[in-house]
């Protein structure tokens, strides 16, 4: 038992390429011995040789770039809307009235269902992709800002007004910093939608982007090794981003706040 | 309830100051050390070198500034944690883990949420062999025994902080231990509660005659409870001085007896 | 009661100014009906969605049972392989950690995204709708679970440990219900997960199902119809939703306000 817990503790990060090399070793031999069919799942070193020949870094850097730059406007917009509609709503009691009840509506209704509405108002372009990951990351900001600023500790609130705080400076300096933990729990979970919706709309209506290198690959009768590849590197994107928002939530709160 | 109550109750004979026979003692702690490794790999000492005896029926309180070491000790008499080195005993046989005698009373009363005052204490004699219904039975007994038969059917979420730790006390008696471990129990509740429990946990000691151990970051806790009060120190734990505590009960605050003790046990903390 | 009604009232009005304005603008050719279709379109709408249905004789209430379905058994597969294999996991250290970082990285992968590539697999019928769905809950629903078995209260355990319980019955008795609500939580993210999938899934090769129907009534310039649409999907997220709260709720009785356990 003890040597175990020790070997364990010294070594997560260890046990953990350990676990995913298996894996990806189970997954290799099962394609090559042809437990798996390669032409329709294929092992990973095929994967990535087939990727190699039909893909030129161009254009991979090309459809990475239109990825990242869709997916970071819509976000941080959506995220700096919520943030602010979100706090707005908690603090000035008639606009949240006014407000929280058309969100409420509108929340539960999944950011890809606004994929037809998008393209009605915006057309097929690039606004109406950012429009839809715009949504993906304003609705859970939103909700997150607003329970955040209910839950504020009213006695944090008196204790400002003590010191003679009140109106916007009570609300930016004590009111907002107060909320931000619960604000940074929404920031986290709007990435990953934002994230998701994207590569959705890159499927269904786009002509560059990760999404749709994918799915032209598929649609052009292509190579399922480039499909593969490609769906790896989507999940390694996602996998970072999310990685370094947590990074950056963690600078920003977690000396007051804990892990 | 079984035994004849003993009310006007002084120390026990034996085992004061540590100076009692050895075959008195009933827990023996014989050159406890614990070590705890860090991730690093790094050995951290905690306690090191403890001996102490505790008679049967003694009430104990170990007292010392936070990191000292105390609640290690507590574990490792309840068995939770094993002893790096040297050994400890309960009425000679060696402690190897939880279930020998021993019930405990957490700091934060670590009453299973899911379940209901009455079941939380019916928990108690899972391993025991008993019936359903006779479980039942002893467990709203022991409720009663705290005061709470009304409050059978709450969860703990339901109950005030004074009323979850009396719960906790009554499962930590369901098999009738014979030692009672408690680590700060009343810690985190305000001062009247604290006098009531005081007050309820020595009438329960007198009634049933226990040996407890207690653990406390309050003087006048340990001088108005213990027997004995053994004061630890940090880095590494160890003790310091053991203080006996020959005042009659009920104790009282105005007794310069009382306010002597106090003095003396706060000068040796604050060196 | 009388207060609640007070309280409600101003939004219930600002939202009815609102619905007029928009009617209004659409009369008098400010909003294009198209983009903007006003309430009583989207009334009319309805009344044919629900009778002739879209495209004609499929009703809505068909299309909402098509994806209900189709959510319901990818959920259902999920949770009945995530739930099991996240009790093991979590009780074994040593394997959680050796899965870790594999379970983080499936979970990163984009469930749509897998699409080109199941569609290879099973064509691009029923089993690939319900297989990208199942695939979207199973990673979410196996994380919350093991979360919820590793972080259990030491002191709960500890204190279980003093009556004797070791092994199976400690597990059994203490740690499986202490992570309870963690395991409803995650039952409750990863419907959300297949609501977004099924949507996302439906906006291609079918013309059955909600997502198909909002994407259908776009390209015949039905926009009222996608309106209804996306209101039922939102309608059927959010009552499904409140049952599952009303469920942990009645299962739970113990575990006190559910929002504390989200994350």
């Amino acid at each position: 038992m003890k040597p175990l817990s020790r070997l364990s503790a010294a070594s997560d990060l260890t046990l953990g390429l350990i676990g995913a090399f298996l894996a990806v070793a189970a997954w290799e031999i099962s394609a090559r011995t042809g437990l798996v069919d390669p032409a329709i799942f294929p092992s990973p070193s095929l994967a990535i040789r087939a990727a190699a020949e039909r893909l030129t870094a161009e254009t991979v850097a090309d459809n990475l770039f239109w990825s990242l730059l869709r997916v970071f406007s819509g976000f941080l917009l959506g995220a700096l809307a919520g943030a602010a509609v979100g706090i707005a709503a908690g603090w000035y009691r008639g606009f949240g009235a006014l407000a929280r009840p058309l969100i409420e509506l509108l929340r539960p209704i999944p950011p890809l269902a606004w994929i037809p509405l998008a393209i009605i108002w915006f057309g097929l372009g690039e606004p109406s992709k950012f429009f839809i990951i715009f949504l993906g990351a304003f609705f859970p900001v939103v909700t997150a800002a607003y329970q955040g600023m209910r839950s504020i500790d009213p006695m944090l609130l008196k204790a400002a007004q003590t010191f003679g705080l009140s109106g916007v400076p009570l609300l930016l300096r004590v009111a907002v910093p107060a909320a931000a933990p619960d604000l940074a729990t929404g920031v986290r979970i709007g990435w990953g939608l934002s994230f998701g919706v994207l590569v959705a709309a890159e499927l269904i209506a786009a002509d560059r982007g990760l999404g749709y290198m994918i799915i032209n690959e598929r649609n052009t009768g292509g190579s399922v090794g480039v499909i593969v590849v490609g769906i790896l590197l989507i999940g390694a994107l996602n996998l970072i981003t999310d990685a370094a928002i947590g990074a950056a939530i963690k600078r920003w709160i977690g000396r007051w706040h804990g892990a | 309830m079984s035994q004849s109550p003993v009310m006007e109750r002084r120390s026990p004979d034996t085992g004061v100051g540590g100076r009692g026979p050895a075959e008195a003692a009933f827990i023996r702690i014989d050159g406890a050390r614990k070590v705890f490794t860090q991730r690093s790999g790094g050995a951290v000492p905690v306690l090191d070198n403890v001996d102490l005896a505790i008679a049967e029926n003694e009430f104990v309180s170990f007292i010392g500034r936070s990191g000292c070491g105390k609640t290690t000790l507590l574990n490792m008499i309840a068995g939770l944690e094993d002893v790096s080195a040297g050994r400890i005993a309960i009425a000679g046989k060696v402690v190897t883990g939880p279930g020998q005698g021993q019930g405990v009373v957490f700091q934060q009363h670590a009453l299973f949420p899911w379940l209901t005052a009455v079941d939380n204490v019916a928990f108690g004699f899972r391993k025991s062999g008993l019936a359903k219904a006779e479980r039942c039975r002893r467990a709203l007994e022991l409720l009663s025994l705290v005061g709470l038969d009304a409050a059978a059917g709450r969860y703990p979420r339901e109950m005030s902080g004074g009323m979850q730790q009396r719960v906790s006390i009554a499962r930590a008696l369901a098999l009738d231990p014979q030692i009672l471990l408690m680590d700060e129990p009343f810690g985190a509740l305000d001062e009247l509660t604290r006098i009531e429990l005081q007050q309820e946990l020595l009438r329960i000691w007198e009634a049933r005659r226990k040996t407890i151990v207690f653990v406390t970051h309050s003087i006048s806790e340990a001088l108005t409870l213990s027997d004995r009060i053994v004061l630890l120190a940090s880095n590494p734990g160890r003790i310091k001085r053991i203080f006996p505590v020959d005042l009659p009960r009920p104790r009282l605050r105005t007794d310069p007896g009382f306010n002597a003790l106090y003095q003396a046990i706060w000068n040796e903390l604050s060196t | 009661m009388t207060r609640k009604l007070v309280q409600a009232l101003p939004p219930l009005a600002a939202f009815t100014v609102l619905l007029l304005l928009w009617e209004a603008g659409v009369r008098y050719g400010f909003l294009k009906p198209y983009q903007f279709p006003p309430v009583s379109r989207i009334a009319r709408g309805f009344v044919e969605l629900s009778t002739t249905g879209f495209p004609t004789g499929v009703s809505i209430w068909s299309h909402a049972l098509t994806t209900i379905l189709r959510v319901l058994q990818g959920y259902g597969a999920a949770l009945a392989l995530a739930i099991p294999l996240g009790l093991v996991i979590g009780a074994l250290p040593v394997v959680d950690k050796l899965t870790a970082p594999l379970i983080v990285f499936c979970r990163s992968v984009a469930t749509l995204s897998l699409l080109p590539l199941v569609i290879v697999w099973f064509g691009a019928g029923e089993l690939t709708k319900v297989f990208l769905i199942g695939y979207g809950c199973f990673w979410v629903m196996l994380s919350n679970v093991i979360a919820g078995v590793r972080y259990v209260d030491p002191t709960l355990v500890r204190a279980a440990r003093t009556f004797g319980l070791k092994g199976l019955e400690l597990y059994r008795s203490v740690v499986l219900p202490a992570a309870l609500p963690r395991i409803f939580a995650g039952a409750r993210m990863a419907l959300g997960v297949g609501f977004m999938v099924i949507v996302g899934a439906e906006m291609i090769g079918t013309i059955q199902g909600l997502g198909a129907l909002i994407m259908e009534a776009r390209t015949f310039y039905r926009s009222e119809i996608t309106i209804i649409g996306m209101l039922v999907i939102g309608l059927i997220g959010f009552a499904i939703s409140a049952g599952l709260m009303a469920l942990e709720r009645a299962m739970l009785p113990w575990a006190g306000d559910l929002d504390r356990v989200r994350r």
